[in-house]
């Protein structure tokens, strides 16, 4: 029977934990105002997920010192979901539910894709990681706004810099889009498609599986489609891998490789080790530290003996996508409105126009016909391990069916 | 069979509660699950519900693994099944819920009873790694076919009442209802099949396969009908949460979600009806509780703040690992020792 003893003695400390930890309850009127966050800390898009967290956290933890929105604290309720639907519904429900939170950033394609009911049901203001053109469909995601140019936008300005290359180089484009196997991967494949098909040139996709360690049988299979161009929609460590398995079978002499924005970072450079050289990146959010826009980072960084550098431009850009809704929530305390009702923030984000984010993205602009707050990319590249800008900014709005 | 207490009837023999007690027990549990939705906020209620479709869901595996002895890896295709014809027939034909579900559950144990057909030959490992086969081809196929699933992308559940109705928005306190309405019928069911014939049945096979056949049952027959059964209850299980979630993706129904279920059937206890349901219990709560004690303790000690993901993950595991050594059948034998000990206590032998 001592084992009993022993279990039901664990059981109680464990229950008698969670009960203190429930206590909490609401925030009143004069209490932090709280945003709920979904962190990838560790799941398959860690890589990534944890700077963007990083950039969230700090910049929160920055505008507090600074004494936060108009005298009030900010308090981020966020925690790591693993990338699992089933447990960001979960920690979704609590914050909405016991911890009120007022406004939302999440994180994946998936999740914010089947949160987006209830985040309109719920009318609380909600900005994804994700740029999928799913999540600008306003009658099906009234409450979502995206930050970063959509990923079927940046496929469209990827084709068309394919395009104008091939024509110099006098050869037909043959396109083969290399995405991780999920619904962040597809988001711009039938996009991407209908601008190859609608300008005649050979298009077609292939999946990374998920955990694979090997893509060479892939790679052969875009061989075999005679591919000349490669578009990666995938976060940084699948994307480095495809480029290391692409050298070693010589395919990085003659195929253009390009990604997308999860894997155009300085992750993708140190991982690829040296493969990633001369491989372009479609980027609406800066790698160059020295714009105004990461001069608050940099130095908030510094003080707590970290650095940009280290951090990289995910950082960034989780701490200006922060700053975009924590600006939606402090016009709206300024317009006299209750933060409470989702509806007067959103209204807010929808009159924003032209919120510059210090250069680190063309400005930002809502409006109530479009949550498309950036359609803009520019192209960089690869040149001696660093990200070098090699076009100006690059614009695409297609339209949302 | 505890002693002191005589059947002098065939029907009190076949009494599903005996004692007093044991109906006071059952009272108290419907009185707190009528109650329980009144005073619960909704994430709460969220909670409930995940249990009562996990609840669901592991009583269908329970009836092919735990009581027929038929391992299988392949729920979470199943779920998917159940989950993909309630959402498409909703979709294209407007079908009410009170139809869906039921087809979906139909449809499932269709599908669940052609990937059965390998039992006859295979068993143990083998069987599993059919029915592994069965995961990836279903989930294979969801992704691939475009044209009727919509491929990768999310199906958007409509939740119609009747045919041409209004789309449907359920409140998670409506939902509750539905749910645990339909948990409760699984469960009795359940239990009822194996107060039968055909329960018998299934334990015959999974004891002893050889002797089940020598006394006269037809293995192809009940290991299908198995199958069938168990896969049905999944149906359902998949129909509610295309329902309730109104939204479709294959990602919800991955080999994990397989694992995960047969975890929730090992540590509730293989072969018990209610062990499911303490599964579903424990394997929902855990994570959330994790999660709440990760919340509570972040700020604590800031440089610990990046630990606290992978600490709950590694803690998952290790209360896994804990439950199965002190107790390798299960809550539902872990309840039944503490019942017991209450029942002589405090004159114990």
């Amino acid at each position: 029977m001592k084992k009993f003893y022993l279990f039901a003695a664990v059981l109680l400390v464990v229950f008698a934990m969670v009960l203190a930890a429930c206590g909490g309850g609401g925030g009143g009127e004069e209490g932090p105002i709280k945003i709920g966050a979904l962190f990838d800390l560790t799941g398959p898009t860690a890589d990534v997920g944890t700077p963007y967290a990083n950039g969230e956290k700090g910049f929160v933890e920055w505008l507090n010192a600074k004494g936060g929105i108009n005298g009030r604290q900010v308090e981020l309720v966020g925690q790591d979901y693993a990338y699992k639907v089933d447990q960001a519904e979960q920690l979704y429900s609590q914050y909405v539910n016991q911890d009120k939170v007022v406004a939302f950033l999440g994180w994946g394609t998936g999740d914010t894709e089947a949160l987006r009911g209830k985040i309109a049901k719920d009318k609380i203001p909600f900005m994804s990681a994700s740029y999928s053109i799913n999540l600008a469909k306003l009658d099906e995601a009234p409450y979502n706004f995206l930050v970063g140019t959509t990923y079927s936008d940046q496929m469209i300005i990827a084709l068309k810099w394919v395009m104008d290359d091939a024509a110099k180089k006098g050869v037909d484009p043959k396109v083969v889009v290399f995405h991780h196997d999920s619904p962040f991967g597809e988001s711009p494949v039938p996009d991407g498609k209908k601008f190859a098909d609608d300008n005649g040139f050979a298009y077609t996709n292939i999946a990374m599986p998920k955990g694979a360690t090997d893509l060479t049988p892939q790679l052969t299979q875009a061989q075999d489609f005679g591919v000349n161009y490669v578009v990666i929609q995938n976060v940084s460590s699948g994307a480095a891998l495809l480029l290391k398995n692409a050298k070693s079978l010589g395919l990085t002499d003659n195929v253009q490789f390009i990604c997308l924005n999860w894997c155009a970072d300085e992750l993708f450079i140190k991982l690829s080790e040296g493969a990633g050289e001369g491989v372009l990146g479609v980027m609406p959010f800066t790698s160059d530290f020295t714009v105004p826009g990461a001069k608050d980072p940099a130095e908030f960084l510094k003080s707590k003996g970290d650095s940009l550098e280290n951090q990289g431009l995910h950082y960034v850009q989780g701490w200006w996508t922060a700053a975009t809704m924590v600006e939606g929530i402090k016009r709206t305390l300024d317009a006299g409105k209750d933060i409470n009702d989702g509806a007067n923030i959103r209204a807010s984000l929808e009159a924003m126009k032209n919120f510059s984010t210090g250069d680190v993205t063309k400005p930002i602009t809502f409006s109530p016909t479009d949550h498309r707050g950036n359609d803009s990319a520019k192209i960089h590249q690869v040149q001696n391990g660093q990200w070098v800008p090699i076009t100006d900014y690059l614009q695409s709005r297609i339209p949302v069916e | 069979m505890e002693c002191g207490i005589f059947h002098s009837t065939y029907e009190k023999d076949m009494a599903l509660r005996h004692t007093p007690i044991e109906k006071a027990r059952l009272a108290l549990v419907i009185l707190f699950l009528l109650i329980f939705p009144f005073v619960a906020d909704n994430y709460w209620l969220n909670l409930a519900n995940t249990i009562g479709v996990v609840a669901i869901g592991a009583i269908g595996l329970n009836i092919l693994t735990g009581f027929t002895g038929q391992i299988s890896l392949g729920q979470g295709a199943f779920l998917a099944v159940g989950a993909y014809v309630a959402a498409l027939m909703s979709i294209h034909w407007g079908a009410p819920m009170w139809l869906t579900i039921p087809s979906g559950a139909i449809a499932t144990a269709l599908i669940g009873a052609i990937f059965g057909i390998p039992s006859l030959r295979l068993k143990g490992l083998y069987l599993a790694i059919a029915t592994l086969a069965a995961q990836e081809i279903i989930i294979w196929v969801i992704t691939h076919w475009d044209a009727v699933t919509g491929g990768v992308d999310a199906l958007n559940t409509k939740n119609y009442l009747w045919f041409g109705g209004e789309n449907h928005y359920f409140s998670e306190f409506q939902f509750y209802w539905i749910i645990m309405g339909l948990a409760v019928v699984v469960t009795l069911l359940t239990v009822n099949i194996f107060r039968t014939r055909i329960g018998r049945a299934f334990i015959a096979i999974r004891d002893q396969d050889i002797a089940a056949e020598v006394m006269g049952i037809d293995l192809f027959r009940y290991k299908m009908l198995a199958f069938a059964t168990s896969s049905f209850f999944v149906g359902i299980a998949g129909a509610l949460i295309a329902h309730w979630r109104q939204i479709v993706t294959w990602e919800r129904f991955t080999i994990e979600v397989s694992i995960f279920y047969l975890a929730v059937i090992i540590i509730g206890g293989l072969g018990s009806v209610s062990g499911s349901i303490y599964g579903a219990i424990f394997m929902v709560m855990l994570p959330a509780i994790l999660n709440n004690i990760g919340k509570a303790l972040s700020g604590v000690i800031p440089t610990m703040d990046i630990l606290i993901p992978f600490v709950q993950q590694a803690v998952f595991g290790l209360v896994i690992i804990l439950f199965l050594v002190f107790e390798p059948e299960g809550i539902a034998k872990m309840w039944k020792n503490i019942r017991d000990y209450f029942r002589l206590w405090p004159f114990s032998y």
